[in-house]
């Protein structure tokens, strides 16, 4: 498979009066063509501040881009000019956001909303669309997230629907424009369990239909291990470790992933661990080496001083962790 | 378990007028809470979970119904009870960011529920709340000074838990205490609660929408579904065997993180449809729209409560129906 998004080493700060928050610290990600990435972390430590950056909305100021580089289709998105930018957002990003209250506007009608992203992700392809076309694509888009009744939706406003309809609403956007790289953040947090299950199988279908890359970001360990293939988790502005799914859920390697694991409450019922202590730095100052290392119970000597380095531990997973350095 | 139970809430009803028609928020339902045990009262949103809380702390009067605490009847507003029931029954809320006063101190957050029940000469409250901090596993040298703002989330719930022990609370309602906070968290707060529990002898109703949190916390769990009740069970019951096909639907939703949890799944039944909206309930069982095992009285009858057993009471017309209903034990 062909690697469609690489970030590298990207760092993004804020600078505000306080002084300089140092959020992101060395992002790393890879998505492959046609594949299912998951970015889990808690609250705070970067997930959609990675994502923003893909897309480049990120508000300057306060958020400044201050190392990296993101590389779309072999391209570096963050050199790319506004025009380069606007065409890439039309024809080959999308994205999800976690409130669909904010993301879609309270005073126009779902269709306008969505007859004006058609018409936009039109703009520089060779199919004119005409308005027939547009209403179709539409009702299409809304129909494929099984919403009843599409005509009708198409004249309410987002006040008028429950919460359920309007993610479906904000999927239907995302997906009408055949784009390559869909960016869901936190697409069901807000929701009911058995509506996220729909959702969320919803998702799966039409992502599987139209063989876009996905990139999800979320808190929720169940909904990564539905959803992905590889999943990223990233405390503090980085990501700590990487693998397939299944397997680093199974046997996850890194102090930060154990304690996650351990604390997300199971249906075994074996009971739920302590968590983990302390909480997640302050990025104004932010500690030198692993941002992990005051909370960890195997600090050594060095992850006071220089963050680690990825290594490998088979199975296609890595851990950027010094307990799981080779001897050399 | 004790013979008379510490909260009994029978044929609870609680409507409210609007222009739109009257909202069933909670529409007859009937349960009772034991001395020391953990009631998990678990449903989506919208499905009358924090009315029944509310009704039950007095927030609320009940349009019909009876809530006896202790044995003795409770079903009046806030303001009418007399304080030594509100020094019993406590409440803490979801979102500690907005349930703390942002412009007091914790000192000043902690001494209102104790100027208020007459506890202790002003001396005496500072060791007073020391001591609740401490309770909480914050440090009260640290934390007594700082304003809400300057602390963690966690933090923050921990010290609406110490607001809510100050005045020795025999029952104390929990609405959804954790959900605003991150898993990481959520372990230390849970199991915080849960030592608290045994050491102060607390009986919890515990309100959340996270039924995998409720296998490890709950002793007893109740599922809501607009406004009614569809299965009472204790744990352990209710988790090998659910009946109602609205808990099996709840269950099999859930995402879950390893093999081992994925054979404990009731096979999978595709959730269909959302809640309907509490104005305009469905004739008949108000699940019947969504139901998977829909039987034509469904839509005509409303189903009883009906006990089948060690304290597993189910509403749903698969069971226990006198007519030519299955029997329980040969369900699938």
């Amino acid at each position: 498979m062909d690697r469609l998004l690489a970030i590298k080493d990207l760092h993004v700060g804020f600078r505000i009066f306080e002084g300089h928050l140092r959020v992101l610290n060395g992002v790393h990600l890879d998505v492959k063509e046609g594949e299912r990435v998951g970015l889990v972390g808690e609250t705070g430590c970067g997930k959609t501040t990675t994502v923003k950056s893909v897309l480049r909305v990120l508000p300057m100021p306060p958020s400044e881009i201050t190392g990296g580089e993101i590389i779309y289709k072999g391209k570096d998105i963050l050199t790319m000019t506004r025009r380069q930018m606007a065409m890439l957002r039309r024809h080959e990003l999308t994205a999800i956001f976690q409130d669909p209250l904010q993301s879609l506007n309270p005073v126009f009608t779902v269709g306008t909303q969505l007859r004006d992203i058609v018409k936009d992700s039109a703009i520089g392809r060779k199919h004119r669309l005409t308005r027939r076309d547009v209403e179709a694509r539409c009702l299409q888009a809304l129909r494929e997230t099984g919403m009843p009744d599409p005509e009708r939706i198409m004249t309410n406003y987002p006040a008028q629907l429950s919460g359920g309809m309007r993610q479906r609403i904000c999927i239907a956007e995302a997906l009408s424009t055949n784009a390559n790289l869909l960016l869901a953040d936190e697409p069901t947090t807000n929701l009911d369990v058995t509506i996220q299950d729909q959702i969320l199988r919803k998702l799966d279908e039409l992502v599987e239909e139209k063989g876009a890359s996905v990139v999800v970001i979320t808190h929720s360990m169940g909904v990564v291990r539905d959803l992905t293939q590889r999943v990223n988790i990233m405390y503090a502005g980085a990501i700590v470790e990487t693998g397939d799914t299944r397997t680093l859920l199974e046997t996850p390697k890194h102090p930060y992933t154990r304690g996650l694991m351990a604390s997300v409450p199971k249906l075994t019922g074996e009971g739920i661990s302590e968590g983990i202590p302390g909480r997640i730095p302050n990025y104004l100052d932010p500690p030198a080496g692993c941002r992990f290392h005051p909370r960890c119970e195997h600090c050594m000597e060095i992850c006071t001083s220089t963050s680690p380095p990825f290594y490998e531990t088979g199975d296609e997973q890595s851990v950027a962790c010094y307990l799981y350095r080779r001897e050399s | 378990m004790s013979e008379v139970p510490i909260l009994g809430v029978d044929r609870l009803v609680k409507h409210f007028p609007t222009k739109a028609g009257v909202v069933r928020a909670v529409d007859d339902i009937t349960f009772d809470v034991s001395m020391g045990d953990t009631l998990g009262l678990v449903g989506e949103s919208g499905s009358g979970k924090t009315t029944t809380a509310q009704c039950v702390l007095g927030i609320y009067p009940p349009t019909s119904g009876r809530i006896a605490f202790e044995g003795a009847p409770i079903g009046v507003m806030f303001n009418r009870r007399n304080r030594e029931l509100k020094r019993k029954i406590r409440i803490v809320f979801q979102d500690p960011g907005s349930s703390l006063n942002p412009k007091r101190t914790i000192k000043q957050i902690l001494s209102v529920p104790l100027k208020v029940h007459g506890m202790g000469t002003p001396r005496e409250r500072l060791s007073m709340m020391s001591r609740l901090l401490e309770m909480v596993e914050l440090p009260p040298a640290e934390y007594l000074y700082k304003h809400p703002q300057a602390i963690g989330g966690g933090e923050k719930q921990m010290v609406a838990i110490a607001r809510a022990l100050a005045t020795n609370p025999r029952f104390i309602v929990l609405d959804e205490p954790t959900s605003a906070l991150d898993v990481s968290v959520q372990g230390k707060i849970i199991n915080l609660l849960m030592r608290l529990a045994e050491e102060l002898d607390l009986t919890y109703l515990f309100i959340t929408h996270d039924l995998s949190l409720m296998r490890n916390v709950a002793t007893r769990v109740a599922i809501m579904y607009l406004g009614k009740l569809c299965e009472i069970a204790r744990t352990e019951e209710f988790f090998r065997s659910p009946l109602h096909p609205y808990t099996k639907m709840l269950l099999s939703s859930i995402p879950v993180v390893s093999a081992e949890e994925e054979e404990l799944k009731p096979s999978k039944i595709v959730s269909q449809g959302e809640i309907p909206s509490p104005v305009d309930v469905p004739p008949g069982c108000s699940f019947h729209l969504r139901c998977p095992e829909k039987m034509p009285v469904c839509s005509q009858r409303d189903p009883e409560m009906r006990p089948l057993g060690d304290g597993h009471v189910v509403r749903c017309h698969l069971f226990g129906e006198p007519s030519g209903g299955s029997a329980p034990g040969d369900l699938e």
